[in-house]
């Protein structure tokens, strides 16, 4: 791909990502762009490496617990002093979002972290296996999530022997 | 055996006891003959929770819990969340209380780079070095137990400022402890780039090309042997670095010998910026008030750990304790790049490449209190891989 034409592709994105999403500034050095859906994802993340603008810094799971009902999903690109952070809203039942390593395989570890985590199905990932979490912890149980107690997390481990 | 003219790759797992740095890991590296085809990594033997442990805390409380993370570089973990919290909180720390802080960052990278250097002494065979530059780091170590009252989690950081002010005994403790380590360094240097044996094991060993670091996404001093222009306190500085700018240290070859030369080289730049702040210490309090409940807000902090970028993402919902606390740690994003990084390779180089991220356990492993032992047959332990590459390059050298 020539680089006008690379170019070209990147501006006709960004100006829709900027029609169809809200962007904030909460910070002097950050700017959090609000997606509307998760289809959005994949094309503001490839228009970001195609301008080579930031790299992928992590990926942070919040929960914002059970009377919201959502997880939120956050991708931090930092390039110099600036962070920009895209957000995504998903519903905390079958969450699920799309795996980045296509584009940048280093958030491998990161999506890892998210779903064993959050619980979030990170859907193109390949490896899925745990990356932190001991294998007799049951699969339904999501350590991060607000409504599990650090107790619960415990009591809940099966113990058998290996 | 597998039958004439059939290849079979041959599975060697290694850990989880004792990879580089004595911490739990467990790697599985299939090769065929001698050289590496595949490597995983397995993490989580060391995880603790923390981060889900915060939740439960006062902001006060999460200070001592994240200083924790790490033993190496438990200041930059604290420092990294003051400077998170004080900013959401919008306090203003003293000047005097920021210059401590980076002097103790920069002694505290002092330390940890000359732990790593004489790990990998060790993991190459040259135990003298290990002997010499452990021996050497007792000064650092001395000057922030002197400075600190403990040689590991010196507990400075405070939220809103420091704990403890400098006095003119301990400025001149250290004025003398910098003055032999710059001589010290400069010997060192001379031995990682001329010691023929040394360079054996280095030069040319563990490329990774400016773009593999970009696209594996290393931060720090291994990012920077590889010429990725990738350095926190340059870019954003941050704490009292501003006022001390540090220059950054770049390497274009990539190689092992290039890590060594990076972190070596940073270290003059770690003596001069402590020289510095000595010389221009502000004056003033340590300390500012800061309120027990934070107001509602989210905000990220990111600093230079001795290893790399170190990210902190913390979100207040105006209570006296976190709503969320991420720590994204240096060793994560190399560690990555290692696994990557060894195929192709030398089952012998194994020990080497993986000590030359400078890779940090503890760090990566959060989270969840739970680690329980596994039955495991162990086929390799690190200490027989490390003996095996030492073995090895005696037998091919001349």
């Amino acid at each position: 791909m020539k680089t006008e034409e690379a170019l070209s592709i990147a501006r006709q994105l960004v100006e829709e990502w900027e029609f169809k999403t809200k962007t904030e500034r909460p910070e002097p050095n950050r700017l959090d762009v609000a997606l509307t859906t998760v289809d959005d994802l994949i094309p503001i993340v490839v228009g970001l490496r195609v301008i080579r603008l930031g790299y992928l810094a992590a990926i942070t799971g919040l929960d914002l617990g059970p009377d919201e009902g959502d997880l939120e999903i956050l991708y931090h690109f930092c390039t110099a002093a600036a962070v920009i952070t895209l957000r995504i809203r998903i519903p905390r039942q079958d969450a699920s979002v799309p795996s980045l390593t296509e584009i940048i395989p280093s958030a491998e570890a990161f999506e890892r972290e998210l779903s064993e985590m959050f619980g979030v199905e990170v859907v193109g990932l390949r490896n899925k296996m745990r990356l932190y979490l001991p294998e007799d912890l049951p699969e339904d149980v999501f350590p991060m999530r607000k409504d599990i107690s650090d107790q619960e997390i415990s009591q809940s481990v099966t113990l058998q022997e290996i | 055996m597998s039958e004439v003219g059939k290849r079979e790759s041959f599975t060697v797992p290694i850990g989880p006891q004792h990879p580089a740095l004595k911490e739990p890991e467990h790697f599985l590296i299939s090769v065929d003959g001698e050289i590496v085809t595949d490597a995983t990594v397995r993490l989580g033997y060391a995880h603790r929770g923390i981060e889900k442990a915060v939740e439960s805390r006062t902001w006060v409380q999460s200070l001592y819990m994240l200083e924790r993370i790490c033993g190496i570089c438990s200041h930059i973990h604290a420092m990294a969340y003051c400077l998170g919290v004080e900013q959401l909180a919008g306090v203003e720390v003293p000047p005097r209380a920021q210059a401590i802080r980076v002097l103790v960052a920069e002694l505290e990278r002092i330390h940890s780079h000359l732990l790593w250097f004489g790990v990998a002494a060790h993991e190459a065979g040259f135990d003298t070095l290990f002997m010499y530059t452990w021996r050497d780091r007792e000064k650092v170590m001395d000057l922030l137990e002197g400075f600190s009252g403990n040689r590991v989690n010196y507990s400075v950081n405070v939220l809103g400022g420091v704990k403890f002010d400098i006095d003119d005994t301990q400025e001149i403790a250290i004025r003398e402890a910098i003055s032999f380590l710059e001589e010290r360094t400069h010997h060192y240097l001379d031995v990682v780039t001329q010691d023929a044996m040394f360079l054996q094991r280095t030069r040319g060993i563990g490329v990774m090309t400016r773009s593999q670091a970009e696209v594996l996404g290393t931060v720090g001093p291994t990012a920077r042997a590889s010429n990725v222009y990738r350095e926190i306190r340059v870019e954003a500085p941050y704490a009292a670095y501003d006022k001390y700018p540090v220059k950054i240290i770049l390497d274009s070859r990539g190689d092992l010998e290039a890590r060594f030369v990076v972190r070596l080289t940073e270290l003059f730049e770690s003596y001069r910026v402590i020289l510095e702040i000595l010389e221009t210490l502000p004056d003033g309090d340590l300390t500012t008030r800061i309120p027990r409940r934070i107001k509602a807000g989210e905000t990220v902090s990111r600093v230079e750990a001795p290893r790399g970028e170190l990210f902190y993402f913390i979100k207040s919902n105006g209570s006296d304790t976190p709503e969320r606390i991420r720590a994204r740690t240096p060793t994560i994003c190399n560690m990555m790049s290692v696994v990557k990084l060894l195929v192709g390779h030398q089952l012998a180089d194994v020990p080497m490449i993986l000590a030359g991220v400078d890779p940090c356990f503890s760090c990566n492993d959060r989270m969840v209190v739970l680690n329980r032992g596994r039955k495991m047959e162990q086929l390799f332990t690190w200490e027989a891989l490390r003996q095996y590459g030492i073995d090895y390059y005696q037998r091919h050298s001349a």
